[in-house]
Formats: C-alpha cells, structure tokens, sequence
C-alpha cells in the first residue's frame, strides 16, 4: 500500500528515468513529499535488531587511537544529541518492513547479499568503522581504521576503499537528513595515503537539500587534523520508502 | 637503486617490461626484471574465467580474447597479493609516510581481488596501447551490495579508479589518483555485468587526464560517467 503522498522524483535527464519508473513527475513542494520527520527515520533507522549483528561496536582490532575518539563521541551522545548509528551486514536490516518504491520485498535481498564495507567479516582486515550523526546540524563523524585487505599502495588504504566509505557515510547522513537515497554525483580529491590500521575521521555536513537532491561534503583527516587525507562532495536523489504490504 | 623501476598506483601497478624467465608478481605490474630474479611469488592471474563468471561476462572475454590475437589488444593479468620485494622498494623510496603496525601487515590483499570467487569484484581489463583506451568487464557479486538489490556507488567508483588507472598507467612511471568525478545515471544490479570503456584524454606534464562510462553489455543502457585526473610520481620530488 502506498504511502499518501507517495511521490519519486526522477532525476536522470538525456538517459531516461531508473528502471521501473516510467514517468517524469511535475514539480511538487518538497516539504509536503517527504513527510518523515528526522526523528521517525533516525528512530526507524536505530531500531533494535536482536538478530542481526551491530558492527559498529568496538572490537579487539581497535586501536587505541580510535577506542578513544569512541568513547569521546559516546560520552556526546548522552549530552550533546549525538546519535551512534547501528551498522548490520546489509541495508535490508536497517529498512525492515519497507522497501524500494516499486521494487518488491520479494526481490530485494538474498541472505547472503551484504552491504559492501560490511563485507569482510574478520575483525581488522577489513573495514573498521563506526558514524555518529548529531540531528541538529544534519552532520556526520565516521572515525575509520582500514584493515590489510584495502591495501591500494603498500601499506595503505586503497583509494576505491576511502571513496566508498565516504559514498557508504554520505548514504546514511543524506537518508536521515532527507531521506537521500541513491548518489547522482560523487567527487573525490585525494590529498594524502591513509597508512593501514591507522585513524581517519571523516567529517560530513549537508551543504544543502534542494530540487529533491541532497548536497553533501566531506573532509577526511587525521585525528589531529594535520593532514588531510581528502575532500569529497557527493549529491543524494531523494526517495521516499514504500510499506511493504505483504506481512512478514 | 630502483628510482624508475618500481611503480605504484593509488589502486593498481602497472608497469611494463616483464621479460622471460622473470616471474611476474602481484596486481597487474610487471617488474624490471632485475628486481626480481631472485624472487619467487607463487600467485594466481584473477583476472580469468572461474565458474562465478556469468554467461554474459564469458562471451564477452571469448570476444576480446579474439581482438587480443593480431596483438592489438591485450588482456592485462591481475592477481591477489602484491610481492613483498616491491612494497618494500615503493615504501622506501615514494613516500616519506611511513605505514604503522608493520606486524600486522602480512595479509594484505589488493582491496578489489580480496575476496572470494564471485563474491566480490569479478572483472578483466582488455588494453588497446595505440588507441590508449582499455575496456573492463566487471561482474559485482553480492558483497557489493549498497542499496538492497544494486551495486555499491562506492563500489562501482573502486573499480572505476581501477580501470582509468590502468588506461592512465605509464610503462615504467607510478602514479596516483588524483580526483575522480562520477556521475551516477542509473543503478547497477547486483550480479549483472557491465562494460567500462576508459580512455586517455589529455596528457599535460605529470597529469594524465582520464575518463570513462559504465554502460550494459547491448550498450543500451548507461549506468554511469566519470572522469578522472592521476599524477605521475617523481621520485625526486617523494611526493604528489
């Protein structure tokens, strides 16, 4: 059953619109389409998931460096509005009970499909990372320490790596700031290597939401912000969620 | 001294001049041979038909297997671990940063050969030198996942670096990653396979300017467009 106000932008000009959505769509007040405060998707986004498994907890391969900017940003969230966001092996978990609009449940997930810097499962040879949102500012930390499996140059992170841990941080800011969904656009300026097991954090900001996009920007540095490892902007098509309607 | 005979990219090796008898080591470089001779890597070329490849991206590889036969093409080898001798030599002598908790580093991987067959990246890069253009097929398997059903943007931008890396990549010279600009038109499915077409556009001093589009393999349908700036390393100046 669609939601009222149900209502997708498309966004693709000389290349048609996405696969399944066949008409372009008049142009509407963007207040009244997306209707989802940020509370109802933050509080539907942190749902508690006692099957699924929260990566986004410290964990033995954790260095010191990144265990205390943790718990620095712990200690935020219970004064200063920000939010730990839960992190499971696939988006599915996140949006249970919705689904892309005109994509059925029934096709949008296998078990063993798995959200792809979630992908290596052993603790520290991979992807290490945990976000913070704070609501307010619409703005992201994402504090992450790449394991020995990105390596791109010896003993560094893979460039591709960084990129798609910013486009993954981008996602989750976007969806929550104004249900952003899909990235239209993506930019990336490398500045300097990230050295394998070492601490980058990635700061997020909504630069904007305007004509159904969200605009996003990133600074990623070293924890002491003397070096900038890059810069990065990405745009986000806003998509609103469609109730599943079969019962699970 | 390896000044000129080491390479690194951001994403990818590419360097050429691999010569008989000399084993060739990790990720799409093949070394100056006398780096090497006493090495021996045991390693296996990724990039080649397994039983994940779908039929698509099969019939695709018997294709350009055909253009690589008068010698104007050529399929580029890819493999999972870099030899140690040239990380090593790349660390000493490109870049003053030094890499932390050296112990933990004896598993690394090449992030985009990582994982196991047909979970991941799935993807062979074809390369036409005298037109400086290449073509990579890729399949993305379901650890790629971003939105449920389609491929990470993230994903689809690791091999995009790749690809233009390789279309960059200058036989005897590292280089880097700059930039890279893409424009998202339509999603990817998740287990389908598209075609990267990358070419070089402009080369000005040390930058190579670089682009390419991510389109179905009917080339109906164009998924994304990128465009992507990568420095060649001076190793006189240890820097980019």
């Amino acid at each position: 059953m669609l939601r009222t106000g149900f209502q997708v932008a498309v966004i693709l000009g000389h290349h048609g619109a996405l696969p399944g959505l066949t008409h372009l769509l008049p142009r509407f007040n963007p207040a009244s389409a997306f209707g989802s405060s940020m509370e109802t998707l933050v509080s539907r986004f942190c749902r508690e998931m006692t099957e699924s498994k929260n990566y986004a907890l410290p964990n033995a391969s954790w260095g010191p460096d990144m265990l205390s900017l943790y718990h620095e940003f712990l200690e935020k969230t219970k004064t200063e509005g920000w939010v730990r966001l839960p992190s499971f092996r696939s988006n599915r978990d996140h949006i249970q009970g919705f689904h892309l609009p005109l994509m059925s449940s029934a096709n949008s997930g296998k078990s063993d499909w798995r959200l792809f810097t979630r992908c290596i499962e052993r603790e520290g040879q991979g992807y290490e990372y945990v976000i913070f949102f704070q609501p307010s500012e619409k703005k992201s930390i994402c504090l992450f320490q790449p394991g020995p499996y990105l390596e791109g140059a010896p003993g560094f992170a893979h460039g591709g790596s960084l990129a798609a841990l910013i486009d993954e941080t981008f996602s989750k800011t976007a969806y929550l700031s104004g249900e952003g969904l899909l990235t239209v656009n993506f930019n990336i300026r490398f500045k300097n290597l990230i050295p394998l097991g070492s601490l980058a954090v990635l700061n997020v900001s909504v630069e904007k939401i305007e004509d159904q996009k969200v605009y996003l920007s990133c600074v990623t540095q070293s924890r002491d912000q003397q070096t900038v490892y890059a810069k990065a902007s990405g745009t986000f098509l806003q998509m609103q969620l469609e109730e599943d309607s079969s019962q699970h | 001294m390896l000044r000129s005979c080491t390479a690194g990219l951001r994403s990818l090796w590419a360097l050429r001049g691999g010569r008989e008898g000399v084993p060739r080591p990790s990720t799409d470089l093949q070394p100056a041979p006398r780096l090497f001779s006493a090495e021996k890597v045991i390693h296996t070329d990724c990039a080649l038909p397994n039983p994940s490849w779908s039929k698509d991206l099969k019939l695709l590889f018997d294709q350009f297997m055909k253009k690589c036969e008068d010698g104007s093409w050529e399929r580029l080898p890819s493999y999972r671990h870099r030899c140690a001798q040239i990380s090593e030599d790349f660390k000493n002598y490109f870049l003053e940063q030094k890499p932390v908790k050296e112990g933990r580093l004896s598993q690394v991987r090449l992030f985009t050969r990582g994982f196991e067959d047909g979970l991941g990246f799935e993807y062979v890069i074809f390369k036409n030198n005298d037109e400086k253009r290449t073509v990579c097929l890729f399949q993305g398997g379901p650890y790629l996942q971003g939105v449920p059903g389609f491929v990470h943007g993230g994903a689809i931008a690791a091999i995009i670096d790749t690809a233009l890396a390789l279309c960059a990549a200058v036989p005897g010279k590292a280089i880097m990653t700059a930039n890279l600009n893409i424009n998202f038109k339509r999603p990817v499915p998740l287990c389908s396979v598209v075609v990267i077409n990358s070419q070089l556009d402009k080369l000005e001093g040390r930058k190579l300017f670089v682009s390419c589009n991510v389109q179905s393999v009917d080339e109906k349908t164009v998924y994304s467009e990128a465009t992507g700036l990568f420095i060649k390393l001076d190793p006189e100046k240890k820097s980019f």
